[in-house]
Parts: structure tokens; sequence; C-alpha cells
């Protein structure tokens, strides 16, 4: 009995230990693990080991978080984002280009989620020059913080999963 | 009992709200109900419960769409724009930075290499012909030179013929012969866009080759096109400046750009359209 017991520990160990893994290495182009994946991986009982991993992760300032890519469970994907940023440099990037990012967000989701490009560059080219606005805002969609869609720039899956909008927007209006 | 109009009014608004996707908070719920239970006592008939109760539906209708309306706001976190705009304006870049960095949770994802994947490398070196074997298999890839194309070497590739166009640039000669001296855009421009980038396209030809010249008038902002062995100064103006032209610079050549444009083809198409009409009116 108790031997049985050491042994499922040790079974759901190994998969904790093989979720971390799937979940902070990079597998695909695009950060995170597929549900159906996961599953695969850890077998049907995945949610729970994803779970265990959450609270171990929870401890140093991470979290397990789950994107809804559609309808389907499977569709799901998770990835592991930082909960509490410690630094600020957490990041190559230079302060101009996250200002542009930081303003752009900002701007589009005070259009409700969505507005014209063109909008976006002149606003944006009022204090960067258009040159290095056009090269950010393409850096950004390629890396998923904003979405184009015929000449329309929308948030991107990476900002809904990254960004806590609303801490942003009030930081501005009380800056 | 006669249906009350007041009743319909409500009715038709909420189907308005509905159908117009206007603001449903247009609709003052409480006047509504209110409306409706001063009639209550004096419904008879069917038709009577039937008008209430489509009241009633019509305006749960618009109680729903309110609530997404509030839903909808409160999930997009509607702030006026014009503030945001104001308030972006106003910040330093680092101060931005500094609010995207408190809002930001980054995604932890490292790449790694694993024994499996360098020894997947390996193997795929070791199966990889050489450079100078894989540049004989498929044909070496071939830089194309770059440079310009005439128009002799479009008609010799067979995209243009020589006598379809010379017959083209024929024509607009002839009908600036016929026309006479005339203002440049009033000559190239007609029915379409399309027609008249083509027309302006050939008479540059006809300019070039020395068949047509053209007067700039600076002060008036005005181009006049005349054939070169018709009469100029049919409309009088300028044409003793050119002449003068002509004998300050013998046999040099000037390029003239001129610009046309759809917004001024459009401005072109409605003076016409409205000086055709005024003509029409008398």
């Amino acid at each position: 009995m108790e031997q049985e017991e050491r042994a499922r520990a040790e079974r759901a160990e190994r998969k904790v230990k093989k979720a971390a893994q799937l979940l902070l290495f990079r597998r695909h182009r695009t950060p995170g693990v597929k549900a159906w994946e996961l599953k695969k991986a850890l077998g049907d009982d995945y949610m729970e080991i994803i779970e265990i991993l959450n609270s171990i992760l929870l401890k140093l300032g991470m979290e397990v978080r789950r994107i809804s890519e559609g309808e389907k469970s499977d569709n799901e994907r998770f990835v592991v984002v930082l909960k509490d940023l410690m630094t600020d440099k957490a990041s190559g990037l230079r302060i101009d280009d996250v200002a542009i990012l930081s303003a752009s967000l900002a701007y589009i989701i005070s259009k409700q989620g969505k507005a014209s490009r063109k909008s976006v560059e002149d606003f944006l080219a009022e204090k960067f020059p258009r040159r290095r606005v056009i090269r950010a805002l393409e850096r950004y969609i390629v890396q998923g913080y904003l979405r184009e869609d015929e000449n329309l720039l929308y948030i991107g899956w990476r900002t809904r999963v990254e960004v806590d909008s609303k801490t942003l927007m009030d930081l501005i209006l009380t800056s | 009992m006669k249906a009350p109009e007041d009743i319909l009014r409500l009715i038709n608004f909420c189907k308005t709200i509905q159908r117009a996707d206007t603001d449903p908070f247009d609709l003052d719920v409480k006047r509504f109900l209110t409306i409706l239970s001063e009639y209550v006592r004096r419904w008879k008939s069917i038709d009577d419960l039937m008008l209430d109760a489509e009241a009633i539906s019509e305006l749960t209708k618009v109680i729903e769409l309110q609530c997404k309306w509030i839903k909808d706001r409160s999930a997009s976190f509607y702030i006026d724009p014009a503030l945001v705009e104001f308030k972006l304006k106003l910040m330093e870049p680092a101060q931005l930075a500094s609010a995207f960095f408190k809002a930001w949770h980054p995604i932890v994802s490292l790449d790694r290499i694993t024994p499996e994947r360098l020894k997947q490398g390996l193997d795929y070196w070791n199966a990889l012909p050489p450079l100078s074997e894989r540049k004989s298999a498929f044909g070496a890839a071939s830089t194309p030179e770059t440079g310009t194309l005439k128009l002799d070497d479009l008609i010799a590739l067979h995209i243009l013929s020589q006598t379809e166009f010379q017959e083209q640039i024929q024509q607009v000669l002839n009908e600036l012969e016929a026309r006479g001296r005339t203002e440049y855009y009033d000559f190239v421009y007609g029915d379409s866009f399309e027609d008249s980038v083509r027309k302006a396209y050939l008479t540059s030809y006809i300019v070039s080759e020395g068949k047509a010249e053209l007067d700039i008038e600076p002060l008036e902002e005005k181009i006049f096109i005349y054939p070169r062995n018709g009469s100029r100064g049919q409309s009088g103006g300028s044409g003793g400046e050119d002449e003068d032209e002509d004998e300050e610079y013998p046999g040099e050549k000037r390029s003239i750009p001129i610009a046309i444009s759809y917004e001024d083809w459009e401005r072109w198409s409605k003076r016409r359209e409205q000086g055709q009409s005024e003509q029409s009116g008398r």
C-alpha cells in the first residue's frame, strides 16, 4: 500500500518535471504548449499536473496562464508568465521601443480595441521618427503584441496574456 | 379598445434601438413601465393583451441590450480616448515604459539545445552532400542583370507593337491639330482616369518628338499645348513669349514634369459637368 503510494507520487513528480520543461522551454516559433500536446505528453489528468506545477511556480513568482484560441478546449494554449516583475530589465528592448509599445497599446485600448494603422503611426510620429515607429510596429505585430487586419491594428494575443491592460491604463491616467 | 398611440410609439422606439444599434439607454425604462401600468386596467380584449405583451417583450430586449452595453464598456475599460491621447502626449518615454513594466507579465520561454537535437543536427550534417554537388543537381541559380527597359526593348520583346503605338500617337496628334492651342489638362483629361493617364503618356511622346509644344504661364498656373506646325496664337496670350524662349535656348531640350492625379482628374470632371449643365440651362 505504502509502495503504491510512493510509486504514484514518483510518477506525479516525473510528470510535473516534464510539464515544467514543456512549458518553460520553447518548442515552436510561438511560445506555449497546446492543450492536446500536454494531454499527449502527460495523460488525461494533465490539468491536475498543471495545477501542481502552478502551485510550485507561484512560489517562484511565476504562474501558468491559459490562452483560449477557440471554442474547443483542445485549442487552448498554456504559457508560463512572470507574476511579479521584480526587475525593469526583463528584456533587451530599448526604452524608446517600450514607450512606443506602451503608447500604442493605450491608444488602441482607448479606441475600444481597434484603431487604423495610420492613426497609430501619426500619433506615435509626434514623438518618434516615423521610420522607427513603422519598424517597431512591424516587430510588435510579428511578436504578437499587436495584430493587423486590413489596415486596422488590434490588441494581439501576447498582450492579452502578458499585459494587465487595466493596470496600464490606470497608471497612464493617474500619471 | 383602440391601440393607444403612445404604446405603439414606444414599441417602435424599442425596435429602432435594436435595429439601428443606437444607445439603449435612450429609452427610459421607468417611464415605459409607468405608461404601461396606466393602461393595464383598461385592457379588455385579447388584442389589448397581445399589445401589452408585445410592449413588454420589446422592453426586455432593450434591457438586454442595456446589460450588454454595460458589460462591453466595463470589459473594454471604457475611457475617453481624447483624455488618453492627451495623457500619452504629456508623458515622457521613460514614464510610458515604466507604466508598461508595471503592467507587464512577460512569458517565460527559453531556447535550449538538447543532446538529442544535437545528434539530429550531426546526422543531418553527415547526410548532406557538399554544396558543389547540390548546385549541380539543381542547377546554379542565375542572377538576372538589372537594367532599364526602353520602348524599343518593349517592342523587341513583343510587349508593345511599333505600329500600334505609332498609330495611337498619331491619333493624339491629329486630335491636337484639330483642337489647336488648348489647355493641357483639358486636352489629356477624358471620361475615365485610365484613358487620361494613357493620353498623358502618349502626349509626352509627341512633345518629346517635337511635334507639339507647351506654353507654361506661371502666373495663371496654366499649361497650354499646341501642335508645332499649328496655330499657337489661337487663343491669344503667350504666343510670343515662347518664340523668345526658343531663341533664348536654341536647341536646348528641357524636361517638364507635369503631375496628374486622380483627385485632380475628379475635380476637372466635376468642373466640366458643371460647365455642361450651365450651358444646357441657357
